[in-house]
């Protein structure tokens, strides 16, 4: 895990799988913008692509794991945290980061979601909110937001929404975070530090699915779309700067939670070696 | 001074100390038993947007702002908005007292081209200063940073504006030891002294070197190179309206190209949000390039 | 080396299990396995192991292939409903080969079923389980030994072929206390998977190789490929091209059949002369047993069939043991699984049943009773 940092000119070629390019995303779609800012932190962390395994789970978000030139799971459905948590613990040397989407680790992943927070093995998690299940057509996820049409939701939304960092927060993850792609340095920056956190740490990324979400929904292109994002966030880090009133429904962006608690694995190690020693 | 209130005006940016110039002013008309009017617009300002104060004092003043060509005295912390409220001094008996320093928000330049001259507030203290009565155009700020701290601008600026009014200098010093904190007293003495010498030497001056208008920080000259991967563009015309220059666009086949290199900055912005990564960016700096 | 103890079914699993070199355990608790759980959190640690129990039944198993998929050696123990869930993860393990070893502790179903109960119900989830044609391997031990060896084969073959293998056990047998000579049972030698060696550029993850298993590159070695559970490429890549979707699902079946002679593993006694042959699994094989040696007492020919691999079923083996006898019986403590192997493979004619689903264990008695009926 001592990678030394690197300081040269961030290329996204070395990092992908060129074999494998141009990638299957839609137009605009903004898991694009996010995939680059995660590269750009595991590039300027240092950390060598042998050692670095990515699992991803079912959905758009799912099939990003293909195009980085790295140890990459394609998993299943819900599933990627598990998997990781046994990759992570069976190798404590990889540097273990989960891809996900809202459908992915909120919905059919939720309780793997939850109970990798509270464990604090140290994993990363980039979860890509869509706010849609993309890939099946465009139907409601645990974050659409209120009112928007999908095709399970011809009349609109009715549900409330799962707000992703506050559950993660509440579960214990030792690190949270959310941004928008539009913000793609402060992504990487905000990525860089979620890697290098010792424990658990959850990445909100809040992207655009423009092609099926967007659309039925007249939310625009997707520059309109990522730039509207933006408007509704409010940077954690200008908390004391920016009225709250003026702004009462807009998400925080930025590192919302960060804490200490002891990391899993090297916990439980500690436990297993002791164990060994008094049975010498 | 005439019948009428003296006017005064004060500008300069965020951060600058526009307000409190004001404040000594002020407060030194009202202990010398003036009538004072002081208005000013901040606050909308928070660090690098324009700041201004009217101060305004006479036996009797009845409006509180300057109407436009009636300032006695210009006061600009900053050589732009000097120039944006020049017509509010009075051209025929007016006094122009200006730092030349530039403070250059990036949304202002025209040329945002790397190692471009900005393009802003082009006219030179030599410029302004044929088309004044009286005025200093000094490099407030330098003088500043010589004495230690360059926060001390807008004292200097005050020893400059002490020349043009009827009060002491002991009162001047009086009220701004009022209004620095403790520990800059000394500091402030110094810049006021400093600014006042140097608008005591003549009706017009100018900075010999403004090295203030020099200061505006360039980054290093660079090539820019731009290669467009045509077959992963997927034409969702992200690049095309993110780009602060406007100088890319779609093709018929809906792909990205650069149509106005000219104006491309290398600022990166297209490559950076492209979610296909079809665009790749590089920048070499100019001596590179040659090498 | 002589190392004898006594030891529950379930146990001998977990010791089975650590004795072939696994050093991953995740788990979740449900009756009757829990105690392969519970010996696998003390004894892997033990021996620099790692025990996890997992949120739920999915997790466990997503956790135990992901602990493989990162080169351990990785298992899991489940029952019924725990069974039901795993089978997801396990059709990816089947699809993306990622070796593993699943110990199922039958109970009575369905759903809740009879959680205490043995029953020998999941003979066709554990070869149908996960959705689509896929490999799986599915052994059947029959005594605490068995239990232990087998657990050893199972992580054998699961390491030598990259298919998930199932050791399928009921509860009598995962309860079931006997004395089991450790010593005489542990292999010389563990297996491993065979890792993938040689240049990393150009390197294919699902290469097909002379004996249809393509080596495995762990992660680390500088390998990086991709692994999904897509249909794919021998590059590790999807694929929906037909010929090559068709090719790469054939390998994985077609390397059962390769290795077919490594898999079988088949006990027939007194099968050569026998005029009925009885053919069954686990607890029911113990009975069957103690019916051959009755009814040859009372002057009936009997014999014994008993797949060790229950799955890929040895058809050969069943068809020449029961070449002479006019009727086979296929006692199993469901309402008819076996028996469709059986009948599929002799016909209807001399195929009988013996199912029994009231939470018992069939007796010897009963299956006595039954041959004698059915050859009268």
């Amino acid at each position: 895990m001592t990678d030394a940092p690197k300081t040269d000119e961030f290329e996204i070629n070395d990092y992908i799988r060129l074999d494998q390019m141009p990638h299957f995303l839609c137009p605009g779609c903004g898991h694009g913008i996010a995939l680059r800012a995660l590269l750009w932190a595991i590039h300027e962390l240092g950390i060598d692509k042998d050692k670095l395994a990515v699992v991803s789970g079912i959905g758009c978000s799912g099939r990003l794991s293909a195009y980085i030139d790295a140890n990459t799971f394609h998993t299943t459905h819900g599933r990627p945290l598990a998997y990781a948590t046994g990759l992570a613990l069976a190798r404590p040397d990889l540097h273990v980061i989960v891809i996900t989407g809202d459908g992915d680790s909120l919905a059919i992943g939720g309780n793997h979601l939850i109970h990798a927070c509270r464990r604090n093995l140290n994993l990363t998690t980039m979860m890509l909110n869509n706010e849609i299940y993309g890939m099946t057509g465009g139907q409601v996820s645990p974050t659409t937001s209120a009112e928007r049409y999908t095709t399970t939701t011809p009349a609109g939304n009715t549900e409330p929404v799962f707000d992703a960092c506050a559950l993660a927060i509440a579960a214990g993850a030792g690190f949270v975070g959310r941004e928008v792609t539009m913000q793609v340095t402060g992504l990487k920056n905000l990525l860089r530090d979620a890697i290098a956190h010792d424990g658990f740490s959850f990445v909100e990324v809040l992207s655009d699915c423009t092609e099926i979400y967007g659309r039925k929904n007249d939310l625009g292109n997707s520059p309109e779309m990522i730039l509207s994002q933006k408007a509704q966030m409010r940077p954690e880090a200008y908390r004391n700067t920016v009225d709250v009133p003026f702004r009462p429904n807009a998400l925080k962006t930025g590192i919302l939670a960060r804490n200490a608690r002891p990391e899993y694995g090297s916990a439980y190690r500690a436990m297993t070696a002791g164990i060994r020693e008094k049975g010498k | 001074m005439g019948n009428g209130p003296t006017n005064v005006l004060i500008v300069g940016v965020g951060g600058q100390g526009v307000i409190m110039v004001s404040k000594v002013l002020a407060m030194l008309c009202q202990k010398h038993g003036y009538e004072v009017k002081q208005s000013e617009v901040h606050g909308m300002a928070k660090r690098g947007g324009g700041v201004f104060s009217h101060v305004r004092f006479g036996d009797k003043v009845w409006s509180p702002t300057i109407p436009e060509g009636e300032a006695d005295v210009l006061v600009a912390l900053e050589w732009a908005e000097a120039l944006r409220w020049l017509n509010y001094m009075n051209p025929k008996t007016g006094t122009f007292i200006a730092d030349t320093q530039k403070i250059v928000p990036p949304f202002a330049c025209r040329a945002r081209g790397r190692g471009e001259e900005p393009g802003y507030a082009p006219q030179t203290p030599a410029d302004i200063m044929a088309q004044v009565r009286a005025g200093y155009a000094m490099d407030a700020t330098s003088i500043a940073e010589g004495l230690g701290n360059l926060k001390a601008a807008n004292t200097v600026l005050l020893g400059a504006l002490s020349t043009t009014l009827d009060f002491s200098v002991d009162s001047w010093l009086e009220v701004i030891r009022q209004f620095v904190p403790p520990a800059s007293i000394e500091i402030n003495m110094q810049a006021f002294a400093a600014g006042r010498e140097w608008a005591q030497a003549g009706d017009k001056r100018v900075a010999d070197s403004p090295e203030g208008l020099a200061k505006v920080e360039h980054h290093a000259p660079v090539v820019t190179d731009w290669q467009i991967t045509a077959e992963w563009c997927k034409g969702c015309d992200i690049c095309v309206k993110m780009c602060p220059e406007r100088c890319l666009r779609l093709t018929d086949q809906l792909v990205a190209e650069l149509h106005k290199p000219d104006l491309c900055t290398g600022c990166r912005m297209c490559e950076w949000l492209c979610p296909d990564f079809a665009i790749k960016i590089t920048n070499t700096p100019i001596a590179e390039a040659a090498e | 080396m002589s190392n004898r103890m006594n030891m529950q079914g379930n146990q001998a699993c977990a010791m089975g299990a650590i004795a072939a070199g696994c050093r991953f355990y995740a788990g979740y608790p449900i009756t009757p396995s829990s105690e392969v759980a519970e010996t696998m959190a003390r004894e892997l640690p033990k021996v620099g192991g790692t025990f996890i129990q997992m949120e739920d039944e999915i997790a466990s198993m997503a956790a135990v292939v992901g602990a493989s998929m990162g080169g351990a050696k990785a298992m899991t123990a489940t029952s019924g409903p725990g069974f039901s869930l795993k089978q997801e993860n396990l059709g990816y393990a089947s699809g993306a080969e990622i070796p593993c070893v699943i110990i199922n502790v039958m109970r009575g179903g369905p759903s809740t079923g009879m959680p205490t109960r043995p029953a020998q119900g999941d003979i066709m989830q554990a070869r149908w389980g996960t959705h689509g044609d896929h490999p799986i391997i599915v052994l059947a031990p029959a005594s605490v030994a068995e239990c232990y060896s087998e657990t050893i084969r199972a992580f054998d073959l699961t390491e030598r072929l990259r298919v998930p293998v199932i050791v399928l056990v009921d509860e009598v047998i995962g309860h079931l206390v006997e004395t089991v000579d450790v010593g005489a049972l542990t292999p010389p030698a563990e297996v491993s998977r065979k890792l993938a060696s040689g240049p990393a550029d150009g390197f294919e993850p699902y290469a097909v190789t002379q004996d249809m298993v393509p080596p495995f590159p762990r992660p680390g070695d500088g390998y990086r490929s991709h692994t999904t559970g897509l249909t794919h490429l021998p590059s590790g890549f999807p694929t929906q091209n037909p010929a090559k979707a068709k090719a790469a699902l054939s390998r994985t079946t077609d390397k059962l059949l390769h290795h077919a002679d490594l898999i079988e593993s088949v006990e027939a006694s007194a099968c050569d002369d026998a005029e009925i042959v009885i053919a069954t699994i686990g607890i029911s094989a113990r009975a069957a047993a103690q019916a051959v040696t009755d009814l040859r007492a009372s002057g009936i020919r009997a014999g014994l069939f008993r797949p060790r691999t229950l799955w890929p079923f040895p058809e050969a083996a069943l068809k020449a043991a029961t070449a002479n006898a006019r009727a086979v019986l296929v006692p199993e403590m469901n309402q008819g699984q076996l028996v469709l192997e059986v009948e599929r493979l002799l016909g209807l004619n001399r195929v009988h049943r013996l199912n029994k689903i009231d939470g018992e264990a069939i007796t010897p008695a009963e299956i006595v009773a039954k041959a004698q009926e059915v050859l009268a």
